[in-house]
């Protein structure tokens, strides 16, 4: 599924480096990029002498050394822009030269000139992400060849702080010489050499390129994450190889799971460097515990109350789980600082949707002692698996873990994709212990017992290619040129049922036909940076007059939850969410949240305003960017913007109707009996989540979400009507492909109705 | 579309159709309790912990159906894709050089509580021991019956042969001294004159004939006490009451403790009967299995002292 939270835009500014350039002539990129055209070689890359020869011009490229580099380091001018160097990078480059990779520059230029493809692994703290590519700017040279090299990243945020910092390093602007690129936006300039983007930027662009020509050499790095878009990359990488042999691979990953990346790139050389990191001492509970939540809560205060100084990483599930958790440690600690004279705690919560100025405040130091000589203080970060490898908190030296963390699941077999709490694995909690050892020596207490360690963790996680719908996938693939997916070897084929579901997903929505090739409106489908359902729904919403307000559904849709309902004023919240429910369901109520997100009142003051009605802010504005960046898209696809008049009576039913456009297969319908909904064709008894605002007794519905819960749950839900479903979506619908019961039924005397309407009025 | 193969007429079919019954024409009450029955069914409002279990069995009957297995696959169109580009049910996807590839989805499981790491199969784990223990303990008492009972049989088995044994040494003892002596008088002996091996057995007879005189004696004391002194009774009286016999020496023996005897009864059966085997091969070269006599000391051609030997 496509990453569904984009950055607000704040970074727009360097977006258009609108550079008043000066000279052709006396820009070293182009003069080279003239020289190569005419000369047709670049075997020797130097300057025929009409410009300042830079630091670079006598290297030979994929020929070089580490002691060559290192004097173009040294300046006094920048290699690759030939200004004068600041006094900020060479404070800089003395801290580059003490990181553990720098030690090993040298055997890596060796073996990277050996090979196609490298595989790299260094664990966090081996400064591989900002060096390593700056080591291969210095060999492959991408600019006497007016080619770039690229560093994919599995997380956005990763992706703009990382080439900030490189920018930094390099001393240039970003925007320029180094630049990103991830979806809805793209920082990046004609000079720029060194591209930092999103796994999935890279995939995109691998669409409409299908050898990417533009590149010299590809990083991925974070391999071990094995996130959707590393993985097809990484299928996709090891055919380009044998398209293009000039194309250097690098495989960066930080886990000693490396011999897996070795194999599937046909025995790869591999090249390992140390972390910087110290012993962590792991302790295992002797008996397995009846709850893991108090028990974390428990170690986390004992540690407070007997272990020398340094703060404490606790691994948590959820953010409820976490705020909760945060409250009972403050409560506690506050009590053992009056009683038992414990130093200062401070607790901090970390997880994803948390907004950025908070995820900052785990970065404070740890309280000082509540008084001179007092005991000394301490910070407790409770987070979710984010803090495992995304984020690196100086400073940890004890870590909790109670071995569990949430991850998606999907199963073709019901076709729900949820999150769930599950048991981490092996690799997973190694990389939790490391957490301790950052800065010094460290401990990593384990909620569980040694031999549950052994015997009931995996090995690995199980890579997210396995955990998925894999609808977009496919159109992706087949965007990408790969036709026979059953054949297309990925690191880890999905089951074949998974594909199988896919694909049929895909010809129900028209994306493929029957022979499996895309079809136009897949074609278009594959240009939205959507799920296949939604991307489908925007399509078709011109044929329902309201393109317009199924644009805004689908941005809402895409971005984390807008309702916020903190557990101190729930009914609050409440209320507030009442004030704009729509008796038909929770799209529509949405939709007037958006409206009225964007009357004049609410404008006024936006941040107010969604405080006092308890929306996120967050949510609606970056629903707002990416409403804009999907409108781009459509403008360019000539896909119409159309509204209904709000007046019509219509204005809504067409609003319904073109959400079974998308959703048709997300259907369900309400048992006789009562409160319980059935889906239909899966047959999967569901409730409506308690959130939703359905007001009227409504026996269809189309729903967002299948929540697998103790209880099944569909989420975010809209009546609709039968006769709509035989109307726009006869296919799936197809009787003939039902099981006899009461879905059939109930569809058969819909058919009857409308037929019998049609004779009457044909009759008339 | 039914398959074209099930529509041909099988020739060769045996299956003799069985004559279907009239059915039987349902009357208006029936149909209308039937009808009422199962809008009952229907109506009935299930309670929660019936509606999660239907629900978690649906749930898990869906989960646990390969789709490729399932009867609408071969109309799937997903599958017709696949199956153009050589997907073959049971083989995984991918490169046929990766081992590792999948067949079966990723099993789902829901956690319903905060039981942490291994609590669950640590509660498996206990469950599974107590019910071996259990099942230990019952097989152990079941065991142990059997054993006693074998036992006793043996017991009993083997107390027989003592007796026979020691009829044996007595006769040959018996015949023995008789042949020495020529002289008849049997059990004349005080008891502990006799030997321990079979002294046994003659007190038991000893015993027994006692009691049997007593209650004869007692049967014919014509309702006196044979104690009983009447003054009056002359000898003549005495020798038609029957009251001139000697009373029997052993009598006085019987009343004697004799702890020699309750040593050797207090051995088990087994050793007893060994102890008397080994006595009748050492002094009368006769062996209790074979039944023979030998006519010397080695006892040429007995297989052994043991019952077993003679097997």
């Amino acid at each position: 599924m496509a990453d569904r939270r984009p950055e607000v835009q704040e970074m727009s500014r360097a977006k258009r480096p609108k550079l008043e350039e000066s000279d052709p002539t006396e820009n070293p990129y182009l003069v080279h990029m003239y020289e190569d055209q005419q000369v047709g070689s670049y075997s020797n890359g130097h300057s025929n002498g009409s410009s300042a020869p830079t630091g670079l011009s006598k290297f030979k490229r994929h020929a070089t050394t580490a002691l060559q580099a290192h004097v173009a380091e040294d300046g006094p001018n920048n290699p690759f822009n030939n200004a004068p160097l600041s006094k900020q990078y060479f404070n800089i480059l003395r801290t580059r030269r003490d990181l553990p990779v720098h030690k090993q520059r040298q055997e890596f230029l060796d073996m990277f000139h050996s090979t196609q493809i490298l595989v790299f692994v260094g664990e966090t703290g081996s400064g591989k992400t900002t060096q390593i590519p700056q080591f291969v700017l210095f060999d492959d040279l991408p600019h006497f060849n007016s080619k770039l090299v690229a560093c994919t990243q599995p997380r956005r945020v990763a992706a703009m702080s990382v080439a900030q910092r490189v920018a930094n390093e390099m001393d240039v602007k970003l925007g320029e010489e180094v630049g990103y690129s991830i979806r809805f936006e793209d920082v990046t300039g004609p000079k720029t050499i060194l591209k930092y983007m999103t796994d999935g930027m890279l995939l995109r662009e691998a669409m409409h390129d299908h050898n990417l020509a533009r590149y010299s050499c590809i990083i991925l790095d974070e391999a071990h994450e094995r996130t959707l878009a590393t993985d097809i990359l990484m299928g996709l990488l090891k055919e380009v190889a044998l398209r293009r042999p000039d194309l250097k691979i690098v495989i960066m990953s930080a886990t000693l799971d490396a011999q897996k990346f070795q194999r599937y790139f046909n025995n790869a050389p591999l090249l390992a460097v140390p972390g910087r990191t110290h012993p962590v001492e792991i302790f295992y509970t002797p008996e397995p515990e009846r709850d893991y939540v108090e028990a974390a809560l428990r170690t986390v205060l004992q540690i407070h109350a007997t272990e020398p100084e340094g703060d404490i990483l606790l691994f948590l599930t959820g953010e409820e789980e976490i705020e909760d958790a945060c409250r009972k440690i403050s409560l506690e600690a506050d009590e053992m600082i009056r009683e038992a004279d414990a130093g200062p705690l401070k607790v901090y919560p970390l997880y994803g949707t948390l907004p950025p100025a908070q995820q900052q405040r785990i970065f404070e130091p740890a309280p000082p002692p509540a008084r001179p000589g007092g005991r000394p203080g301490r910070k407790v970060i409770v987070g979710t698996n984010i803090a495992e490898t995304s984020l690196t908190i100086d400073g940890i030296v004890y870590v909790v873990d109670p071995g569990f963390s949430k991850q998606k699941v999907y199963n073709p077999r019901i076709r729900v994709e949820s999150l769930l709490v599950s048991p981490i694995s092996k690799a997973s909690a190694q990389q939790r212990a490391g957490r301790a050892g950052r800065t010094r020596p460290g401990k990593c207490f384990r909620l569980y017992t040694e031999v549950a360690f052994k015997k009931e963790l995996i090995e690995q996680t199980y890579p997210e290619i396995l955990r998925s719908n894999l609808a977009n996938t496919v159109l992706e693939l087949k965007k990408l040129g790969i036709d026979d997916l059953v054949h297309f070897d990925l690191m880890d084929p999905p089951a074949p049922e998974t594909l199988m579901r896919a694909l049929e997903e895909l010809n129900y929505l028209a994306c493929l036909d029957d022979d499996g090739n895309l079809t136009t409106l897949g074609q278009l489908a594959s240009e939205f940076p959507l799920d296949p359902a939604l991307a489908v729904m925007l399509i078709s919403s011109p044929e329902f007059y309201c393109s317009n307000e199924i644009l805004s559904l689908t941005a809402l849709l895409s971005v984390p939850q807008i309702f916020v309902r903190p557990a101190s004023a729930k009914k609050r919240a409440d209320e507030m969410k009442a004030l704009f429910a729509h008796p038909d369901g929770d799209h529509l109520t949405m939709l007037n949240v958006y409206h009225a997100f964007k009357g004049a009142v609410a404008q006024a003051n936006p941040k107010q305003w969604c405080h006092e009605h308890f929306l996120s802010l967050r949510a609606l504005q970056s629903a707002d960017n990416v409403r804009q960046q999907l409108k781009r898209i459509m403008e360019k696809s000539e896909v119409e913007l159309l509204s209904t008049p709000f007046e019509d009576k219509d204005y809504y039913t067409n609003i319904r109707r073109a959400l079974v456009a998308g959703f048709f297969m997300q259907v369900a319908k309400k048992d006789p009996s009562g409160k319980t909904y059935k889906t239909v064709k899966d047959d999967q008894s569901v409730l409506l989540h308690p959130s939703t605002v359905l007001g009227v007794d409504s026996d269809w519905v189309v729903y967002n979400e299948f929540v697998l819960t103790t209880k099944n749950y569909v989420r975010t839900v809209t009546s609709v009507k039968p006769e709509w479903l035989l109307d726009i979506a006869p296919t799936y619908y197809d009787l003939e492909t039902f099981a006899k019961g009461e879905i059939k039924t109930a569809l058969q005397r819909t058919m009857d109705k409308v037929k019998r309407r049609q004779a009457m009025k044909g009759g008339r | 579309m039914a398959d074209p193969v099930d529509e041909e007429d099988d020739y060769m079919n045996m299956v003799i159709a069985e004559p279907s019954k009239p059915k039987e024409k349902e009357t208006y009450t029936q149909r209308r309790l039937r009808k009422e029955r199962e809008s009952e069914a229907r109506g009935r409002v299930k309670s929660k912990a019936e509606q999660e279990a239907d629900e978690a069995a649906a749930r898990e009957a869906a989960l646990s159906k390969s789709l490729l297995e399932d009867a609408s696959a071969t109309k799937s169109k997903g599958l017709a894709m696949m199956a153009k580009m050589g997907f073959k049910p049971g083989v995984a996807l991918g490169s046929k050089d990766n081992i590792d590839a999948r067949t079966e989805p990723i099993h789902v499981t829901m956690k319903e509580d905060r039981g942490g790491i291994g609590l669950d199969s640590e509660k498996k784990r206990k469950f599974r021991e107590e019910v071996e223990k259990e099942g230990k303990r019952v097989k152990a008492e079941e065991g142990e019956y059997r054993d006693r009972v074998r036992q006793e049989r043996e017991d009993t088995r083997l107390e027989g042969m003592v007796g026979a044994v020691m009829r044996v040494a007595e006769r040959m003892t018996g015949e023995r001294e008789e042949d020495a002596e020529d002289e008849k008088k049997i059990s004349t002996k005080p008891l502990k004159q006799i030997n321990v091996l079979w002294r046994g057995l003659i007190r038991k007879r000893e015993e027994k004939e006692r009691d049997r005189r007593m209650r004869y004696d007692l049967h014919q004391s014509l309702s006196r006490l044979p104690t009983y002194d009447d003054p009056d009774e002359d000898a003549d009286d005495k020798r038609a009451l029957g009251k001139d016999r000697i009373q029997h020496t052993l009598v006085e023996d019987l009343e004697e403790e004799d702890p020699e005897l309750d040593e050797f009864n207090a051995l088990e059966p087994a050793e007893r009967l060994h102890k008397l085997v080994l006595y009748l091969r050492e002094v009368f070269n006769y062996c209790f299995y074979c039944k023979f006599t030998y006519p010397d000391k080695d006892m040429e051609g007995c297989p052994g002292l043991t019952e077993e030997d003679h097997d």
